[in-house]
């Protein structure tokens, strides 16, 4: 009737490490494989089809669009990844100290998470980016100050679950420092639970970027945005389709990836795992 | 013997049930329940008792291979294998009393409407509520409302209500402290008394007594025993039984000693606690704990005994009063606390909890090097697994994947070596069977004996404690004082 | 009756006035996040009030000294901070500096171009999410439950405007059914309540096929039938609310959502709603426009949310004696 819960094992992280080390080469590497430079115009070669020396085509003003993808790869992707990790580690931390406080601090940071969440999310990214110029470091900071809630409250209520495990009290009886007991006991249930909603939110975060460049409120054209890439290029979708179908499909496939690997350490929309 | 089937209300013949791989779980079971009569089925935890419910409502669970026939009075037998005759048979023969009532009701309906949803009219609800000493406000009032012996009274009552001959009870005592289970038992007798046949597959001993009718012993899904209640309780034949009903706490041999009172592991005077805004939940409270002496904490469930237990810990502050380790006062001085911390353990109720889920036990045994520099946890282990009866290879095992007798001896393993001189242990063995729990407290007892520390012993079963124990403490719920008595 | 009513009202209040202090709250964090931008921006705000005002090149020191005095933007900031807040909180949202319109009135026409669309959005999801998670959620395993489930994984994978992109080229385009932009007709709403709906769907269908399964395997419910009750009789009387509990309070909470949706969608589409002319204004500097929209926008979230609230605790009562939505 009920079922062995199973320890976590290192099989379900394999299609997240592998979804990790896919993307987050894309977004390294991805410049140094482009085969011409991002913004090398040819206005002699101006919205031509596939062939052997520009295999996606070229765009408007003869860049090709291969190269443009990769390039873009760190600022969409890139940007992505480096925004949810940092709102992971933020929201985690003050997860964690809100669950290890005194009553006034701990209230203090679920009620700012609560205000926070009480704000829609892409509202948040796109004042900053209006207000501040659609530069990166508005979108960088509009989209984590939108995130950071949800890993805040994730994490405390986890934590504050741990810490009254049974476990907690006998390594406190044994007297282990504090500082262990969180590495050792509550820090491991806190990532199980973090890290599949954080796949999730880096899907997410890629496409509220790509969305901010498809209005414009984003990283501005010259810069090899893919969701920029789009904007620019739609006008000219009868001529270009595979100019404009290869950033939406990059933008496809990097969301599919972490989605997939999101759900497989079970970070579906039924993230009741303890029944 | 099974009575013969004329006059049988349900007969069981030939039971076999086998899980995926073939393997054995119910092994040619018969059963035989007489017309107005009670048969209790008993068996520990994996014995297969509750499978055996479930294969009689064509309830087993998915991949399960049954075999056997079912026979209802006034019905022609049925294979056991065939789900859907037997779901025919749902309320009009055969009614359930399921365990775990929580998950029996539905969570966002009102009891009273709940049960009017089963064809009971408004004043057969108020009735068979009143059969069982329910008040009548149980019927308007949400399950989430209801205490767990409650529910399980209006499961009973539901059970009566619906009218079916047969009715099933599984586990009705479960996770019901003492007093509870006296009135879960007194319910199921009344229902036997409207005259419905009654089934009850239970682990639970006091049970088997309170009812009468016939008893069946079930082990490893076989039948070892079957008689007259009265008369397989008094004389069992089998050895199983006779190790069984011997591993009831009230035929222990009694434990008479005297402690030396001049060393004390640790004493208090005057505690008092109260949750904030609340009445106390005892005050007063003076122990003492000589070294070597087991000092057994009574009470009813909510009577404060765990609470008692973390202050004596202290890990949790009381309202008034002093807690002395060893003669210093750790109520009035908490930095005395952290030198002396590992000398004051506690064994809980679950044990497997106490270790970290995801981490091999070996490794967790080798960290204790971190907080006992000196410990040469290599050499110490080998003799301390031997003298606790722990397999050595079982330390390569995760908590999860041992038994609650083998992770509550690793966790007091752990415990000694932190070489402690008092330990409190908050029900260490109400989970486990009564032959292990048998087995692991005369270990506690001898390793007290022989260590010379001081064992506190928090429990509700007052025949364990009075056989283990020196000396005895009882907190009251109904007067919300504590008083103290010393065993004759 | 009575008395469990009356045990339920403390707790029922506290909930509505919480979450209307916190709907407050969020106003008010708005604000002054709005506040600190217009401060924060680069340049004399005199200066560019009186830009906006009377036009670039007819500003002078005196004009820009003029509204500094005349706005008290020469007073501490704290004092000006207090009179930002305190011209919120009368209603007076000011004028538009590109329209000169009050800005109040452009929120009405505008919000109610969203509101019909985010209704019809919402609804239309719910048409298509509500049969096909139920389908999947009572055969669970089965093909259709992979099938859905495949096409859920997928929509949730494409950004809003990649799948109004897709409409557009499929439908306007290529047949030319339907026109791509604008408003005005039942037609011009089609397309973008569609690619709202479709992205909608995404995360519904999951919700409520897990709210099936897991109501279909619930222990009272099999109870329910050992009781006598016919499979559809338990269905109707047990499992449909404890399964609607769920549900009831996503569709709530993705109706927030869809705000978050349509300003990607109006602006796709050109349709204008309240995103849009969010996104105009973020383009244009348009302060007064851009503060507007965002409190509007927080506080119709901090609504819905309530609205949500209140569903749940209605469905479960559990909720209540908790002390928590």
């Amino acid at each position: 009737m009920n079922g062995a819960p199973g320890p976590a094992g290192p099989r379900r992280w394999r299609p997240a490490a592998c979804a990790a080390v896919l993307l987050g080469g894309l977004a390294l590497l991805g410049p140094m494989l482009a085969p011409y430079p991002p913004d090398a115009q040819d206005l002699m070669r101006v919205m031509e089809p596939p062939s052997a020396s520009h295999w996606l085509g070229t765009d408007l003003v003869g860049r090709d669009v291969l190269a443009r993808v990769l390039a873009g790869a760190p600022h969409s992707l890139g940007l992505a990844l480096v925004c949810v990790v940092l709102a992971a580690a933020t929201g985690m931390t003050l997860g964690m100290v809100a669950a290890n406080a005194g009553p006034t601090l701990r209230t203090a940071i679920l009620r700012l998470a609560d205000l926070m969440l009480a704000c829609p999310g892409l509202l948040l990214a796109l004042l900053f980016a209006g207000f501040l110029g659609g530069g990166i470091w508005p979108m960088l900071i509009g989209l984590k100050l939108s995130l950071w809630p949800h890993y805040a409250r994730m994490a405390e209520a986890i934590a504050t679950g741990a810490l009254r495990e049974n476990h907690v009290e006998a390594a406190r009886l044994a007297a282990f420092p504090e500082r262990t007991i969180l590495v050792r006991h509550v820090l491991p249930p806190v990532l199980r639970g973090v890290m599949p909603l954080a796949t999730l939110g880096a899907g997410q975060a890629i496409m509220s970027i790509s969305a901010l460049g498809f209005l414009g409120l984003g990283l501005k054209p010259p810069t090899p945005e893919w969701g920029a890439m789009i904007n620019e290029l739609m006008p000219f979708l009868a001529e270009g389709f595979v100019q404009v179908a290869a950033p939406c499909a990059m933008i496809v496939l990097s969301v599919l990836v972490l989605a997939v690997a999101g759900r497989s350490m079970g970070g579906s929309s039924d993230a009741r795992e303890h029944g | 013997m099974p009575a013969s089937t004329a006059e049988a209300a349900l007969t069981i013949r030939n039971l076999w049930i086998r899980d995926r791989e073939g393997g054995v779980l119910v092994r040619n079971v018969s059963l035989s329940l007489p017309r107005g009569g009670v048969l209790t089925l008993i068996g520990e935890t994996g014995s297969g008792k509750s499978l055996i419910a479930q294969a009689l409502f064509g309830m087993l669970p998915e991949g399960l291979k049954v075999e056997g026939t079912i026979h209802l009075a006034g019905q022609p037998p049925i294979p056991a294998g065939d789900a859907r005759q037997l779901a025919a048979l749902w309320r009009s023969t055969l009614a359930l009393v399921p365990q775990e009532p929580a998950r029996a009701f539905d969570p966002t309906m009102t009891v009273g409407r709940q049960m009017a949803l089963a064809g009971m009219g408004e004043g057969e609800v108020a009735s068979s509520l009143r059969t069982f000493d329910l008040p009548e406000a149980v019927g308007r009032a949400y399950p989430f409302a209801l205490s767990g012996g409650m529910a399980q009274r209006v499961l009973v009552a539901w059970a009566l209500g619906l009218g079916s001959p047969v009715v099933v009870a599984d586990e009705p005592t479960k996770g019901l402290d003492a007093d509870r289970v006296t009135q879960a038992v007194s319910a199921l007798a009344a229902l036997a008394r409207a005259g419905r046949s009654l089934l009850v597959i239970t682990h639970d001993r006091r049970v088997a007594e309170d009812l009468p009718g016939t008893l069946a012993i079930l082990r490893d899904g076989e039948i070892v025993e079957q008689g007259e209640s009265t008369a397989v309780l008094a004389a069992p034949v089998s050895d199983y039984a006779r190790t069984w009903l011997d591993a009831d706490p009230r035929h222990w041999p009694r434990c008479l000693r005297c402690c030396d009172m001049s060393s004390l592991a640790l004493s208090a005077h005057g505690l008092a606690f109260a949750w904030p805004g609340q009445a106390p939940l005892f005050r007063a409270v003076d122990l003492h704990l000589p070294r070597g002496g087991v000092l057994a904490v009574a009470g009813p469930s909510g009577s404060g005994k765990s609470t008692l237990g973390d202050i004596l810990l202290g890990i949790r502050r009381p309202s008034a009063g002093s807690v002395e380790w060893s003669g210093v006062d750790i109520v009035a001085d908490p930095s005395a606390i952290r030198p002396r911390r590992q000398r004051y353990q506690k064994l809980h109720q679950d044990p497997a909890s106490t270790f970290v889920p995801h981490l091999p036990l070996a490794r967790q045994f080798l960290a204790l090097r971190e907080v006992r520099p000196g410990l040469a946890i290599e050499r110490e282990m080998p003799p301390l697994l031997e003298r606790l009866k722990v397999r050595p290879s079982l330390l390569g095992r995760r908590p999860g994947e041992i038994s609650g007798g083998e992770a509550q001896r690793l966790a007091l393993a752990r415990i000694l070596l932190l070489d402690p001189v008092a330990i409190v242990a908050d029900e260490p063995t109400s989970r486990l069977d009564p032959v292990v729990q048998r087995e692991t407290m005369s270990l506690l007892r001898s390793i007290v004996d022989q260590r010379g520390l001081g064992l506190v012993l928090i429990g509700h079963d007052r025949a364990m404690l009075r056989a283990i124990a020196d000396d005895r403490l009882e907190l009251g719920i109904a007067e919300r004082a504590a008083s103290s008595s010393r065993l004759a | 009756m009575t008395a469990s009513a009356t045990s339920l009202a403390g707790p029922l209040a506290r909930l509505v006035l919480g979450r209307l202090g916190q709907a407050l709250a969020t106003a008010a964090l708005l604000a002054t996040l709005c506040f600190a931008f217009v401060h924060a921006l680069p340049g004399d705000l005199a200066l560019r009030v009186a830009a906006a005002r009377v036009g670039d090149e007819r500003v002078t020191t005196q004009t820009a000294d003029r509204i500094r005095r005349s706005e008290g933007l020469d007073r501490p900031l704290v004092f000006q901070y207090l009179h930002w807040m305190a011209t919120l909180a009368r209603g007076d949202l000011g004028r538009s500096l590109v329209t000169g319109q009050p800005v109040a009135g452009e929120l009405a026409r505008h919000g109610a171009f969203t509101l019909r669309l985010g209704l019809a959005g919402w609804l239309l999801s719910y048409a298509i999410a509500l049969p096909l998670g139920i389908a999947a959620g009572l055969r669970p395993g089965r093909w259709l439950d992979r099938a859905t489930t495949a096409l859920a994984v997928t929509l949730a994978s494409l950004p809003s405007f990649l799948v109004g992109l897709g409409l557009v080229s499929l439908f306007a385009l290529t047949l030319r059914w339907l026109p791509p932009a604008g408003f005005g007709t039942t037609a011009h709403m089609v397309l973008p309540a569609l690619t709202l709906a479709l992205s909608l769907v995404a995360l519904s269908i999951p919700v409520i096929r897990n709210a099936v399964v897991e109501v279909r395997s619930a222990f009272y419910m099999t109870y329910a039938r050992v009781r006598g009750l016919s499979a559809a009789a338990a269905l109707r009387h047990h499992g449909l609310r404890n399964a609607a509990i769920p549900v009831v309070t996503f569709a709530a909470l993705q109706f927030a959502y869809v705000m978050d949706g349509f300003v990607v969608i109006e602006t796709l589409f050109n349709y204008p709603g309240m995103g849009e002319l969010l996104v105009t204004a973020l383009i244009a500097r348009d302060v007064p426009v851009i503060v507007g929209a965002g409190l509007t926008l927080g506080f119709a979230f901090a609504l819905v949310s309530l609205a949500a609230d209140l569903a749940r605790v209605w469905l479960d009562p559990r909720r209540l004696r908790e002390g928590r939505p």
